[in-house]
């Protein structure tokens, strides 16, 4: 089972990249894979990752002496800018934000940067597909109203914003936001323009409508490499973010207490759960599974790991608030940890039940 | 958020009756997280629970413990797709996603539920108080909150100001700007506003020429029409709601998650300066009764020392908040 994960997982994953480029790191690239042996540039620090997701770190200066089986980073402390669009309804209107990579944290258990190396690092992490994740993650902790950033924000509301945002940044991926500021956006995302193209593209639509709905937008990606890379996650966070919960902040009384310990054995079985999944193109033993059915657990997994980013900015929140925020979050973990049992056990499924259906 | 336990929303039958969906919401316990019936007609309640799936892939918030159960009362006749808009609404008030303040009727169908939008209604004059879909109306599931579409190449937006009149009929009114980009051509920058006298049409268009030359950007791109819910009446206290549901048709402003009420007014929006206006008192009381979860209250610097006690907190209570504004832009 879990051998079949990790095979997926090399599929995706090219072979070492001859060509590492040393020169972008801490421009356009934050991490870059290097192959063992290879002198760690200046100013740089090495993750090593082995097989079952530990991390250790190198500090700067000397080779990456790698073990049997480990996986080297090099990583750039930074500082990064970047600029994040808040609402994608609102592209004229951003956030300017500086972020750095933390050296280790003699405190923590993990490091969080390390765990989204080993569990999303690919062979490069791209300061743009960063941005896109932390921007990402930002709108929809927005949407669901999480976090606030109202018309008119007063400097009370952009403060309160600001301690969310950046506990959710260093709770979700491990980076320090050093700086962040509102800005127009309007010289470079002009509005009118995406409008534009978008209604030239209209009458284009229209003539369509004919055909029958071919593809609807979730469908447009690839079930085997989301699989992957979403049950690498699962895999790899869900310990380390149990572990996280338990250290976060201590339950007042015995019901809360019982509460908490009750999500978290439920936490741990969705973990056993994605440690014996099935693999995705295999109805049973040496059979194959047809295609719309690996589509719709690809489409699980996905889910599944949205429900971990919910989890993660849940923590962070609890993080930010403390024992007061504890008590009140009981219901949104419970709606976290059922969706994760819900999406682990559809990707199990080899068909969807017919009951299912009809009750 | 609480969440009522059933919901009910009607819909205008083509005969002139009235067609009822009820939603009923109880712990999910393994089944299917829709389940639709219609008397005698298996295939529309199949379609029902297709529609009400396609529409919650525009809600934020997934949650896989309940099910919600709908059922028609009566079976609408053959092609009449109407139903759709109410059976959308249905369950997203037995789930608390959309909490109206009275009873709800609502006619309207899509080809593109999964966006959000909704592309018309058979129903041809509505009665007042029906929510109806499609140009005109309702054309997409944010427009409830005043929200653009994130999808249309027309971009519109409202916001809602106190319409005060000092008896009964006070109530919150809207106003929505819709803007188009001008392609580049010869057509002038306009403003239009079909609702309204000559004098109204200027003074508008001078508001949102002042507040796009405080903006920087804006002026020259735009053709812009601007539309009241109720066209008749006094004062310019919707200055402010207008110069905001401007700034975020153009996507130049932070999003509230339900509605913006605004009230205020100036003479100086080429500086972007909010000014006060009359009747602080009752627009309050207003604005504490109307407001609801996710609302975004904006007032004028000047009311903040006179506000009466505890709106603040009754309106954070409710989930809204509010903000005493001097200058709009960024912080």
């Amino acid at each position: 089972m879990f051998g079949s994960l990790l095979k997926n997982f090399s599929l995706h994953r090219p072979l070492r990249q001859p060509d590492f480029d040393a020169a972008r790191l801490g421009v356009s690239a934050i991490a870059l894979q290097a192959p063992a042996g290879s002198a760690l540039p200046g100013g740089c620090a090495a993750v090593l990752v082995d097989r079952n997701g530990r991390s250790r770190r190198l500090a700067a200066g000397g080779k990456i002496a790698a073990h049997e089986g480990e996986v080297a980073w090099c990583v750039h402390p930074g500082p990064y800018s970047c600029e994040l669009a808040p609402f994608a309804a609102a592209p004229e209107i951003g956030l300017r934000v500086s972020i750095a990579i933390d050296a280790s944290d003699p405190r923590a258990t993990h490091q969080r940067f390390d765990l989204f190396l080993a569990s999303e690092g690919g062979a490069a992490v791209e300061l743009n597909g960063f941005a896109a994740a932390m921007e990402n993650a930002l709108q929809r902790e927005l949407a669901q109203g999480n976090l606030d950033l109202p018309p008119c924000t007063t400097l009370e509301e952009w403060n309160v914003f600001r301690a969310g945002f950046n506990q959710l940044m260093y709770t979700r991926f491990g980076v320090m936001v050093d700086d962040c500021v509102p800005v127009d956006l309007g010289a470079a995302r002009d509005y009118a323009q995406v409008l534009e193209a978008r209604l030239t593209q209209q009458p284009v639509e229209q003539q369509q409508v004919q055909a029958p709905a071919a593809i609807t937008p979730q469908q447009a990606f690839v079930p085997a490499c989301e699989d992957a890379r979403a049950l690498r996650r699962l895999f790899l966070e869900l310990p380390c973010l149990m572990c996280a919960i338990r250290l976060a902040a201590l339950p007042a009384g015995q019901e809360q207490f019982r509460q908490q310990q009750d999500l978290l054995r439920r936490l741990d079985l969705v973990s056993l759960s994605v440690g014996t999944m099935p693999a995705l193109e295999l109805r049973a033993p040496n059979e194959a599974l047809a295609q719309d059915e690996q589509l719709r657990r690809a489409r699980h997994s996905r889910c599944a790991a949205a429900a971990l980013d919910e989890a993660w900015a849940l923590l962070a929140r609890i993080k930010n608030g403390g024992e007061a925020v504890l008590g009140t979050s009981f219901d949104e973990a419970d709606r976290i940890v059922a969706n994760l049992e819900y999406e682990t056990a559809g990707r199990r499924l080899t068909v969807v039940a017919t009951e299912e259906v009809a009750a | 958020m609480s969440a009522p336990h059933e919901a009910v929303c009607r819909s205008i039958a083509p005969d002139g009756g009235v067609l009822t969906i009820t939603a009923t919401r109880r712990p999910r316990a393994g089944r299917a997280d829709v389940k639709c019936s219609v008397p005698g007609d298996a295939a529309l309640a199949e379609r029902m629970q297709q529609v009400v799936r396609l529409a919650r892939h525009t809600e934020p918030r997934f949650d896989s413990r309940d099910q919600v159960v709908l059922s028609l009362d009566r079976t609408p006749p053959g092609d009449w797709r109407d139903w759709e808009l109410a059976a959308v609404l249905a369950d997203r008030m037995v789930r608390g996603v959309f909490a109206p303040r009275g009873p709800v009727s609502a006619n309207g169908w899509s080809d593109a539920w999964h966006l959000g939008r909704i592309d018309g209604r058979a129903l041809v004059n509505p009665p007042a108080g029906v929510l109806a879909g499609g140009a005109g109306g309702l054309p997409h599931l944010g427009a409830l909150n005043g929200q653009p579409d994130p999808a249309a190449g027309v971009s519109s937006a409202r916001a809602w100001f106190p319409l005060h009149s000092g008896g009964a009929e006070d109530s919150l009114g809207w106003v929505e700007v819709s803007v188009r980009p001008l392609s580049g051509s010869a057509d002038e920058d306009s403003v239009t506003a079909p609702d309204l006298d000559p004098v109204r049409q200027a003074a508008i268009a001078a508001v949102l020429s002042a507040s796009r030359h405080f903006d920087g950007r804006g002026q020259g791109q735009w053709r812009t029409t601007v539309r009241f819910g109720e066209p008749r009446f006094q004062g310019d206290s919707y200055g402010f709601a207008l110069v905001m549901a401007d700034r975020i048709a153009r996507g130049r402003e932070f999003l509230a998650r339900g509605r913006i009420i605004a009230s205020g007014s100036s003479n100086a929006w080429h500086a972007g300066k909010v000014e006060s206006v009359e009747a602080r008192e009752a627009k309050c009381a207003l604005i504490a009764r109307e407001a609801a979860a996710g609302d975004r209250v904006l007032l004028p610097k000047e009311w903040e020392a006179g506000l009466p006690a505890g709106l603040r907190e009754a309106l954070r209570a409710r989930g809204a908040s509010l903000a005493c504004v001097e200058r709009i832009g960024i912080i």
